[in-house]
């Protein structure tokens, strides 16, 4: 398989980390990669319970975590840019909030790929936030080929 | 930006509303009520469903029919749906769920002792509610149309708590103060200090420790919110935090009722060691109204120690700030103004719940020296004195007692026909309670007491209203639950946690048994 575009979903963990290097080393110079960044929807609840605080100290928490969640994506992309530019591969990137396989679907109906790229979910007992991608909901959603990259770990 | 939105659920849900009142006042539903024992609800059936029923089909009438512009009208009005469908849910299980599962519960047979299982799992209307919000949030979502609403459950707890102030003398806030000063002092801190220390040895980042420290130590969720932006947090690591709090929160509510009950905790005991063990406050109080659904005394010692928690967030957030910036000698991070966060993270609805003490100590809900809303006052009609018969068989076995107190308030009684003190009164409560005269006269005591005792009409009020604004301030504060942030607990964090809350609910469990009566 030679795909010239791909389709990348990554948030900067190890195993995202592993599918990116395998989306680069397929396109090689000349292709086109687009990075999307999903920031899962379970962020909408992160006040869970919370009743004591005031409108500003809330409003504050809320502003914190979208300032945060910016920087951590920023610096993500970043480095995957300059990992594409010195591979001579053009690079673009998006960013969605959801659910990762609808969000990963909708982009893929929103563009043109050979390929749609993602890590695997880490192996039980390695560090790590729990994987919200479901594959199943992926599978049956994509009309593009789809491959998931072993966790390094 | 428009927020409300065109649709016919709150038409529909004011007309439900409408229909119990209906079904319950017309006698209709009698068979129905009569099956689940729960008589005593008519009344609520009848007055909040036509009052709720109203408000629901003519603002409804307006959401779904009506024009809508951007604006406060907007703004405010759009919140009703989700006010109303949190109150229909809360309601639903206070008048129907929670008598349904105490009818199959009893049906069961008892399980511990005479207790059967629902009253040995706290599975009363409260904590059915908080479960019927976790499911609502979990399985159907969060309609759009009641999104905005569902934030009015603060807002009900708030005012809850602000009304409570009414239910307390200044004797019993006085002891409550002090206690839950020395507990929540001591716990908090620790639990503080255990995690900053535990966080070292296990060499997580500072921002970890300091935002999970907060949570644990303090007031679980809200602390962390409070505290995230002042230590710097990563995504991850409040990710984490939250999620492990909520799992922790959530299991203590139910498990702490059943312990306490296996324990057979006084109410003043259960109080307090949810008040100290329990990191979210919300579940402090749901554990709290689990534990004794049918009354308010466990709720008042747990609120005064999740006020006195609450107090203690601006000083733990400002001990976090020094210590981070310290630890980090960084000057990067945000700058501390000791009076920005005092004032900004100060609990306003606190003041609240001293005003409404204050006014009630001043004797304008009921007279100043009430406790618990009833009062004394021996100004009797004279048809309420004690009958010639009545004194005669008091005077026949006055004999019976030594101790010279006792004496001196029975002659006072026999004398005057009626209690003449306050002090008298709680003597001769002394009396029957110590079993020392016949049944005949004893009976005589309980009448002559229950005469000059009166309950305040305003303070009965004022706790059923409490009672409803927290079923409905819990139920929807459970819709604000989901089983995404609390999926998100796991690694250092959950270890830390669980070793530090599990050490802060035995050691707070163990002198509480030690240390705190049921008498404040």
């Amino acid at each position: 398989m030679n795909p010239r575009s791909i389709l990348l979903a990554s948030h900067g963990s190890d195993g995202a980390r592993a599918a990116e290097e395998a989306a680069l080393d397929l396109l090689g110079a000349g292709g086109k990669l687009f990075h999307l960044v999903v920031v899962p929807d379970f962020w909408k609840g992160m006040t869970g319970d919370d009743w004591l605080n005031n409108a500003v100290t809330r409003a504050r928490f809320g502003k914190y975590v979208e300032d945060q969640l910016a920087r951590e994506i920023g610096l993500e992309v970043a480095r995957l840019a300059r990992a594409a530019e010195q591979r001579k591969i053009a690079y673009e990137n998006g960013v969605s909030l959801g659910k990762p396989a609808d969000c990963l679907a909708e982009a893929e109906r929103s563009g043109t790929y050979d390929l749609v790229v993602v890590g695997a979910p880490r192996p039980k007992g390695t560090p790590g936030l729990r994987s919200r991608m479901t594959p199943e909901t992926l599978v049956r959603a994509l009309k593009t080929p789809l491959l998931v990259v072993p966790h390094p770990g | 930006m428009v927020y409300t939105k065109k649709h016919p659920a709150l038409l529909i849900m004011g007309v439900i509303f409408v229909a119990i009142a209906v079904l319950a006042g017309t006698g209709a539903a009698d068979g129905i009520i009569g099956f689940l024992k729960a008589k005593k609800y008519v009344g609520e059936m009848v007055g909040m469903g036509y009052a709720f029923g109203a408000i629901g089909v003519l603002i409804g009438a307006w959401h779904w029919w009506g024009k809508h512009e951007e604006g406060n009208l907007d703004y405010y009005m759009s919140s009703i749906a989700g006010g109303i469908f949190i109150l229909l849910i809360a309601m639903v299980v206070r008048w129907y769920g929670a008598p349904l599962v105490a009818v199959a519960s009893k049906g069961l047979g008892p399980v511990m002792g005479a207790k059967y299982l629902h009253d040995v799992l706290g599975l009363n209307y409260v904590v059915l509610g908080i479960l019927a919000g976790i499911i609502t949030v979990n399985v159907f979502g969060i309609p759009k149309w009641a999104e905005n609403g569902v934030r009015l459950s603060r807002l009900g707890l708030k005012t809850g708590v602000i009304l409570l102030g009414t239910l307390y003398s200044l004797a019993e806030l006085a002891a409550l103060g002090k206690l839950s000063a020395v507990m929540v002092g001591f716990f908090v801190l620790g639990a503080v200090g255990m995690v900053l220390w535990l966080g070292r040895r296990r060499k997580i980042p500072n921002s970890m420790g300091g935002v999970l420290s907060a949570g644990m130590g303090v007031c679980g969720v809200s602390a962390t919110v409070a505290a995230a932006p002042v230590v710097q947090a990563k995504s991850v690591e409040i990710a984490y935090t939250i999620g492990t709090i909520l799992i922790w929160g959530v299991g203590c509510m139910f498990l702490f009722p059943v312990i306490g009950h296996l324990l057979d905790l006084g109410h003043i005991q259960f109080g307090a060691w949810a008040g100290t063990g329990i990191l979210n406050s919300a579940q402090v109080a749901g554990a709290a109204l689990a534990y004794q659904p049918d009354g308010i005394e466990t709720l008042k010692v747990a609120e005064i120690f999740n006020i006195t928690r609450v107090l203690f967030l601006p000083i733990i957030v400002l001990w976090l700030a020094v210590w981070y910036v310290r630890l980090e000698e960084t000057t990067a991070g945000p700058q501390v103004n000791v009076g920005t966060v005092i004032f900004e993270k100060f609990p306003v609805f606190v003041l609240g719940f001293i005003l409404m003490f204050a006014l009630s100590s001043t004797g304008v809900f009921a007279p100043a020296q009430h406790y618990k809303g009833k009062y004394f006052d021996n100004d009797i009609a004279a048809g309420k004195l004690l009958k010639d018969e009545q004194v005669a068989t008091l005077g026949a076995e006055a004999g019976k007692l030594q101790r010279a107190d006792r004496k001196e308030a029975l002659a006072s009684l026999i004398q005057n026909r009626k209690v003449m003190t306050i002090d008298d009164e709680t003597v001769i409560r002394g009396i029957f309670n110590a079993n020392v005269l016949s049944k005949d006269a004893n009976k005589v005591l309980k009448t002559a007491t229950k005469v000059v005792r009166h309950t305040a009409k305003k303070i009965s009020k004022f706790r059923q209203w409490i009672t409803l604004l927290f079923a409905f301030g819990l139920t929807g504060l459970g819709m604000q639950i989901t089983l995404a942030a609390m999926k998100q607990a796991g690694g250092q964090p959950l270890v830390i946690g669980g070793i530090v809350g599990t050490t802060k609910a035995v050691l707070s469990l163990i002198v509480i048994l030690l240390f705190v009566s049921e008498t404040i």
